[in-house]
C-alpha cells in the first residue's frame, strides 16, 4: 500500500473511540476498531472534517513547532490573507507584523503582487485552454486530493499553475538571500494557515515536486500570542489610529478569487463546501455540466475563511473582510505597474504532473473484482441499513465493502453478534 | 463464441421524470468505480448512460437501460417505447435537436445526445420505428483501456 502523508495525525492514546470523526468523514475513510479511530489512507482527501469534530484532542494537524525552525537562520511568515480578518478591527497590519515577529519570525512577507500575478496567469490559462472543460482551481489542496482519489479521470482538468503561497515562498527566499547574503536553504518560509490541508500540499505536493514553503503554523496556533503582542503595542501608541487597521491589498484575496473582475468575466462558477463540490463533480463526470470553462472550488464553507484552524466565526470574518476590502482603492496603479512589469518574465507553471492515487500496484483480475462486488451486495442485503456505526464502519455499505475485501466480518454488526455487544460494552461502558 | 457474462443489470427509466434523471448513470458509475475499472472507461460508460437516460426522459414514454459486463466488453442496450426517430441520420448530426423550449430552459437539448453516444462507443447501433420506439446498442471494449 502506498504511503500517503496526511495533514493530521490520530493519537491512539488520546482517542476515546467516540465515532464523531467516522460519522463526519465525507469520504468514509475512518474506521473505529477496539475503541480507536484509524484511517484508510487511500480514501482520505485531507478535508479535516474529522479534526473539526474531534473532542478528545486525538486528531491534531501536522503543523510545525518553533523548535523545528531553529535550524534556519532567517524565519519568514507567509500569512494566508484570511489571517487579516481574524483579529479585532483595531489591530492594524503593523501590529500583526510585530505580533508575528514577537513569536519568533524575522519578517512577514506581503505577497499582494504574487496574488495578483497568479490571478492574471489563471485568467490567461483559462483563455488559452482547449479542454477538457471545465478547468478546476487548484489552490485548495483538498480539491486536488479529491480529484486524485475519487475523480481520477479529471486530473487533466486541474489548473497547472502554482498557488500564490508557493510563489510567495520562492520570491521571499530569493529576496532575503540577496538582502542578507545567506543561502536560500537557510531561510524558512512558514505559511500561516487557515487549515491543516495546506500542510499536506507543503509536505507532499500532489505534483510530486518540492514545495517552496518549509511548513505551516495554524492561525489558531499563533492567534493568542500575536493578539497579546499586538494589544501591548497598541497600548503604547499615543494616539491609536481610528477605523479598520489592516490596509494590505492581500485582503482582496481573503475571499473568493472568483469575485474579482479578472476571473468573473470568464464563464465560471464558484462552489464551496465539500458535498456541493462532489455534486458538481458528479455532473461533470456525466457530461451534464456544459458551457462552464472554469470552476473555483473551496472545500470549506465560504472558502478559506471557514478553515478549521481559524479562530473567528466565518460570518464575522466575512463581515470584517468586507469592511477591510472597502477601505482599499478599487484600482491600485502601483500594484498594476508591478504586475505589468513582472508578468511577461515569469513562469507560473507547476513543475510536476498531477497523478491519480490508487490502492497500489497489483494485478487486476476482473472476475475477482466482480465476485467481490457481488459478495458486497449480498452482505449489504443482510445488514440492517441503519448506519449506526457500532461495527466500526460509518455505514452498512462501508461494512459490506470491508467484509468483501476481507478487512472486517459480518459479525462486527451488533445485529449478528452478542459478542460484539459485550466487547462494545467493555470499551464504552467502563464506568458502569 | 460469446464471452461469459460476468454481470448484468437492468434499469427502468420513466419518460418525463427529469427529477430522477441521472440516477442510473450514477449507479453504473459507482459500480464501475467499485470494480476499480480504468478512469477513461468509466467516463465513456457514464457519458453514454447519461445521454441515453436523458433521451428517454426527454422524448420517450418509458425505457430500459441494460448493462452487461463480460471479460472483453461493456455492452449497453437502451430500448424505449416512444415516438421513435424519423430521420436517424439527422438525429446523429451534432447540434441537431428536437428539444422543446422547456427542455432547453432546463439546460438540455444541445443536440449532442446520440452523437455523444456514438462518439464514446466502439460499436454503435441504432434502430428506430416511428410510433413504436428506439433501440440503441453500444459496446465499449475493455482491452483498449488496459
Amino acid at each position: 500500500m502506498p504511503d500517503f502523508t496526511h495533514g493530521f495525525t490520530i493519537d491512539a492514546s488520546k482517542c476515546k473511540g467516540c465515532l464523531a470523526c467516522m460519522r463526519a468523514c465525507p469520504t468514509k475513510a475512518v474506521r473505529v476498531h477496539d475503541g480507536k479511530a484509524s484511517l484508510l489512507p487511500y480514501l482520505c482527501v485531507d478535508c479535516g472534517s474529522c479534526l473539526r469534530v474531534c473532542s478528545s484532542g486525538a486528531i491534531k494537524p501536522t503543523t510545525l513547532s518553533f523548535a523545528e525552525l531553529d535550524k534556519f537562520k532567517f524565519k519568514v511568515a507567509v500569512p494566508s490573507p484570511v489571517l487579516f480578518g481574524q483579529f479585532p478591527m483595531a489591530v492594524s497590519c503593523d501590529h500583526l507584523v510585530e505580533g508575528l515577529k514577537s513569536i519568533g519570525f524575522d519578517a512577514v512577507w506581503d505577497y499582494e503582487v504574487e496574488l495578483a500575478l497568479i490571478n492574471r496567469a489563471t485568467s490567461e490559462y483559462i483563455e488559452k485552454w482547449q479542454g477538457p472543460f471545465p478547468l478546476i482551481s487548484n489552490t485548495c489542496p483538498v480539491v486536488v486530493r479529491l480529484i486524485q482519489v475519487s475523480y481520477p479521470e479529471m486530473v487533466d482538468q486541474v489548473l497547472q499553475i502554482q498557488p500564490p503561497r508557493e510563489l510567495a515562498g520562492r520570491d521571499l527566499k530569493q529576496n532575503y538571500a540577496r538582502e542578507h547574503g545567506i543561502s536560500p536553504d537557510e531561510i524558512a518560509a512558514v505559511y500561516i494557515t487557515p487549515c491543516q490541508a495546506k500542510t499536506i500540499s507543503i509536505l507532499e505536493p500532489a505534483e510530486q515536486t518540492k514545495s517552496h514553503l518549509d511548513g505551516a503554523l495554524g492561525i489558531s496556533e499563533v492567534y493568542n500570542d500575536v493578539l497579546v503582542a499586538a494589544r501591548a503595542l497598541r497600548k503604547k501608541e499615543k494616539a491609536p489610529s481610528k477605523g479598520p487597521g489592516c490596509k494590505t491589498g492581500m485582503v482582496r484575496w481573503a475571499t473568493s478569487r472568483w469575485l474579482c473582475p479578472e476571473l468573473s468575466r470568464h464563464r465560471s462558477m464558484y462552489v464551496s463546501g465539500l458535498s456541493n463540490i462532489i455534486q458538481v463533480f458528479n455532473d461533470i463526470e456525466k457530461g451534464k455540466l456544459r458551457n462552464i470553462d472554469y470552476i473555483e472550488c473551496w472545500t470549506c464553507w465560504d472558502g478559506c475563511i471557514g478553515g478549521n484552524l481559524t479562530v473567528d466565526d466565518v460570518y464575522i470574518t466575512r463581515s470584517k473582510i468586507n469592511r477591510l476590502q472597502a477601505e482599499l482603492p478599487a484600482y491600485d496603479p502601483d500594484l498594476e505597474k508591478k504586475v505589468k512589469l513582472r508578468f511577461p518574465n515569469e513562469d507560473f507553471a507547476l513543475k510536476g504532473r498531477l497523478r491519480t492515487r490508487n490502492r497500489g500496484d497489483r494485478a487486476y483480475d476482473l472476475k475477482e473484482q466482480v465476485k467481490r462486488i457481488k459478495n458486497e451486495e449480498a452482505v449489504l442485503k443482510a445488514l440492517p441499513s441503519l448506519d449506526c456505526g457500532l461495527c466500526g464502519a460509518p455505514t452498512c455499505k462501508s461494512l459490506a465493502e470491508d467484509v468483501a475485501r476481507g478487512d472486517a466480518k459480518q459479525s462486527d454488526c451488533v445485529f449478528y453478534s452478542n459478542e460484539r455487544l459485550k466487547q462494545l460494552r467493555k470499551i464504552y461502558m467502563h464506568n458502569h | 463464441m460469446m464471452a461469459e457474462v460476468l454481470l448484468k443489470k437492468s434499469f427502468e427509466i420513466k419518460g418525463g421524470d427529469f427529477d430522477k434523471a441521472g440516477e442510473t448513470s450514477d449507479e453504473i458509475k459507482q459500480m464501475l468505480k467499485s470494480l476499480e475499472m480504468p478512469p477513461g472507461l468509466i467516463r465513456r460508460t457514464v457519458v453514454i448512460t447519461f445521454e441515453a437516460e436523458m433521451n428517454i426522459v426527454m422524448y420517450a414514454y418509458e425505457g430500459i437501460v441494460t448493462f452487461v459486463l463480460t471479460e472483453d466488453e461493456i455492452k449497453l442496450e437502451i430500448s424505449d417505447s416512444g415516438p421513435g426517430i424519423e430521420d436517424i441520420n439527422k438525429a446523429l448530426t451534432e447540434g441537431f435537436s428536437t428539444a422543446t423550449d422547456k427542455m432547453r430552459m432546463m439546460g438540455f437539448g444541445f443536440g449532442m445526445g446520440l452523437p455523444n453516444i456514438r462518439k464514446n462507443s466502439d460499436i454503435f447501433n441504432i434502430e428506430s420505428e416511428v410510433g413504436v420506439g428506439t433501440r440503441v446498442s453500444s459496446v465499449i471494449w475493455l482491452n483498449k483501456h488496459a
